[in-house]
């Protein structure tokens, strides 16, 4: 005596013709078995294994369709015209359902498959990503930041900036101070094995105060930058010491690099789990995330420049007055320069790792609402010699 | 004389809900974030079966048959060229890059067909299978809009560049794509518009072309489809399209007009950077849900046209024509109106609008069938791979819909 048999139209495929079964459910270790009973005069008696049927899925707990169909591949399909007595059959044989079909009829499941998301999505942020651009920016080569810093530093020049007017004297001066930092710098175990990249320093005017590394080691400083240490009292040529080791920083641990992949892996991975509910979601978190991850590398640098300049035996204060001083200067936000890119002059608070990435993004204009936010708390954490987060 | 079949209606019907798919659809979702969307191909085949076993035509439910490994296989393989060609992007190597771009190009209509024979082979109905029977050399044939597309748009820039003035470094406030002199505005403007007017062309001509060769070449159980429309049917289709359109624009331009004229006194009052900032922001935001909203009524228009002209006059072979009475205005509104659910949960009302969407049309067509629905047979149909059908969801071609 087997279990209670089930009436069902079979459709052989050999034929739309539907041919009267009786069907049963055997419990076995892989799942229930299905056994098929032809009542049609033909006599004929088919048995499937759990694994080569696909059944139907389950998508309530309340309501069922009228009819179900169980897919038996090369024997065709199997039509139930009452699903409840089906579902029943199969709990008797044991059937586990799957995690989907488990979520999409029990409120538990679903809500504790919700709280694994919330916490997915957390350790992606926070440790997913970040890891993966660094195992990714160390496969990027040298070579191609350098074009790439190359290639940014031509666009700059042609649209951004005019060649310095700082006299050569004063710019052998500030380059001599750099050389030591540089030195300095190479005497530093380097985050990236092997990524010791020449270290260049170049001025340009048409820009309010500011710095920037491009990728592959070129720093720029504007002599706005330099004027501006000059005239504010306590700060002088060890401040623009202090934001270069800063520029230094990106430049050792390959932010542009890294932000490049970052919002690469953010896009493609938010847009395949986000994408379906709206585009608006999975863009907005990956430019919010990605904001984020810029503040991470100013914080960064901003620990790398604190350490640096300790080893250069070199105060951390000026720096810090000169950042303060900048950001105080209603004149140094905004847009008082013509010509000045978008990202690049309200970035002014000292230094903006992804300036050839802004350039490519003009428009990006709400930047420095999210990069370089709370300068007194910077200044204030460079001043005394110490960064939070460093880590 | 052979005796006279009878000839019965059956319905086609959805039982699905919009409350019951947005339970199926959140699982999706929470399973592709916990996998980091690797769950896209699973997720793509439960909602293919939720669509399909809940529609119902002549008493029997369609089945997707789709298998799972193939569809894991196909996403996975497009998934890696994308990100090949994203990496190429991304860090300038041009040639890999263009190289990626045209070889996908010349793929498309491959993909196209791959994704046909995939989805047609996936659906069963009474145990017989759907067939795409075209051959390659077929598909290719009616592609010729997409090459005509690129040669009418590579002859124009041919011809345009000459006239336009080098972006030179002297000249950096002037727009970089003005003509060297004003009198030559007028040749440039015309040629732009001549090659758009021959693109819309060609791309209505692609779709005719593609849906009637779906129709055409398909099969079941040994039954070769039916199709009657002509090109001309698809023209007019479009032209009311655009007319419609013209009308969104401008019915839209004169209610933005007459709320910028309400508002614009209370903007002065808002200054310096942030001030600039909001009105980029709302700037922009605007002109983007002015594009959505403006071509919206359109687009659900054209869907419906569409819709009534394929399903009123297609069929297979002598047994069976089918019929729709959608009403274009009805479901016009019910895109809109979905639209704008969606935009204001942020999304989360797509499931309710996309099962809503389909029940309107799928529930709106009837079958008239000569000589009952037992007599097709099964026929060999030739398995195909499910790259092609990865890479037509990605650009958009959705399995349901």
């Amino acid at each position: 005596m087997g279990p209670a048999s089930l009436q069902a139209r079979w459709f052989d495929g050999r034929s739309s013709r539907a041919r009267p079964v009786a069907l049963q459910l055997w419990p076995s270790p892989g799942g229930p078995e299905l056994r098929l009973q032809a009542l049609d005069g033909r006599c004929e008696h088919l048995a499937f294994r759990h694994g080569d049927v696909g059944w139907p899925e389950r998508w309530s707990a309340g309501r069922a369709p009228p009819s179900v169909m169980v897919d038996l591949g090369r024997a065709g399909s199997l039509q139930i015209d009452d699903p409840a007595a089906w579902q029943a059959a199969l709990a008797l044989a044991g059937r586990k359902p799957p995690l989907a079909e488990r979520m999409q009829t029990r409120l538990t499941v679903l809500l504790a498959v919700l709280v694994v998301a919330a916490v997915a999505v957390a350790a992606f942020y926070r440790w997913g990503t970040p890891w993966a651009a660094a195992q990714l920016t160390r496969l990027v080569p040298m070579r191609w930041e350098q074009a790439l810093g190359t290639q940014a530093l031509a666009q700059i020049d042609e649209n951004y900036v005019k060649p310095s007017q700082l006299a050569p004297a004063r710019q052998a001066e500030l380059r001599q101070q750099f050389d030591r930092l540089a030195a300095e710098a190479r005497r530093q175990p380097p985050p990236y094995r092997h990524y010791q990249p020449e270290l260049k320093l170049l001025f340009r005017s048409g820009m309010p105060a500011n710095a920037f590394a491009l990728p592959g080691g070129t720093i720029v400083m504007t002599d706005a930058m330099v004027a501006r240490a000059a005239r504010e009292p306590g700060t002088g040529d060890t401040a623009l010491m202090g934001v270069l080791a800063h520029e230094i920083g990106h430049v050792e641990y390959r932010h542009t690099t890294r932000l490049l992949v970052e919002q690469g892996v953010l896009q493609a991975g938010l847009g395949l789990a986000l994408g379906d509910v709206s585009s608006l979601i999975s863009s907005g978190s990956a430019l919010l995330t990605g904001l984020s991850y810029q503040r991470r590398h100013e914080t960064q640098s901003d620990c790398y420049a604190v350490q640096l300049m300790h080893a250069a035996h070199l105060p951390t204060a000026p720096m810090a007055d000169l950042l303060l001083a900048i950001d105080r200067d209603p004149r140094s936000k905004g847009t008082d320069s013509p010509g000045a890119p978008a990202s690049a002059a309200p970035a002014a608070s000292s230094a903006s790792a992804a300036a050839p990435a802004s350039l490519t993004h003009p428009g990006r204009s709400v930047d420095w609402l999210n990069t370089h936010p709370d300068t007194a708390g910077r200044a204030q954490r460079i001043k005394a010699g110490e960064a939070l987060d460093c880590g | 004389m052979a005796p006279r079949q009878k000839i019965e209606r059956h319905t086609v019907e959805f039982t699905g809900s919009g409350g019951e798919y947005f339970r199926v659809w959140i699982v999706n979702v929470l399973l592709n974030v916990v996998t980091l969307g690797l769950y896209t191909p699973f997720a793509r085949r439960r909602k293919a079966q939720y669509f399909y076993s809940h529609t119902f035509v002549a008493d029997s439910p369609l089945e997707f048959i789709g298998k799972q490994r193939k569809m894991v296989f196909g996403f996975l393989a497009f998934a890696g060229l994308y990100v090949a060609y994203e990496i190429a992007v991304r860090t300038g190597q041009d040639t890999a890059s263009s190289l990626l771009f045209f070889g996908f190009a010349l793929l498309l209509p491959w993909l196209w067909g791959s994704a046909m024979r995939f989805r047609l082979a996936s659906t069963r109905w009474r145990g017989v299978r759907l067939a795409f029977t075209a051959s390659w050399k077929e598909v290719y044939l009616a592609s010729w809009p997409v090459f005509a597309i690129a040669a009418v748009w590579t002859a124009a820039f041919i011809l345009i560049d000459p006239m336009m003035g080098s972006a030179a470094p002297a000249a950096k406030d002037a727009p970089a794509f003005a003509p060297k002199a004003p009198e030559l505005i007028w040749p440039v403007v015309a040629m732009g518009a001549v090659a758009l007017v021959l693109t819309l062309l060609c791309v209505i001509r692609l779709e005719y072309n593609y849906r009637r060769l779906l129709v055409a070449r398909a099969r079941i159980g040994g039954q070769a489809g039916r199709w009657k429309p002509v090109y001309g049917d698809f023209v007019r289709v479009w032209l009311a399209t655009v007319g419609m359109f013209l009308l969104c624009l401008l019915a839209i331009g004169l209610a933005l007009a007459a709320g910028s004229a309400l508002v614009g006194r209370g903007w002065g009052r808002i200054e310096g950077p942030i001030g600039a900032v909001l009105a980029v922001l709302v700037v922009g935001i605007g002109v983007v849900l002015t594009a959505v909203l403006a071509s919206l009524p359109a687009r659900a228009y054209r869907e419906a046209r569409m819709f009534q002209l394929v399903w009123n006059n297609v069929g297979f072979s002598h047994i069976a024509r089918s019929k729709t009475d959608l009403r274009t205005g009805a479901y016009v509104w019910l895109r809109v109106r979905n639209a704008l659910l969606t935009l204001l949960t942020l999304g989360f009302y797509r499931p309710f609008a996309v099962a809503t969407e389909y029940a309107a049309k799928v529930g709106s067509v009837t079958l008239w069938i000569k000589g009952g629905t037992d007599q097709l047979a099964g026929q060999l149909v030739e398995q195909q791979g499910a790259f092609g059908d990865a890479a037509a969801d990605a650009l958009g071609l959705d399995l349901i819909g």
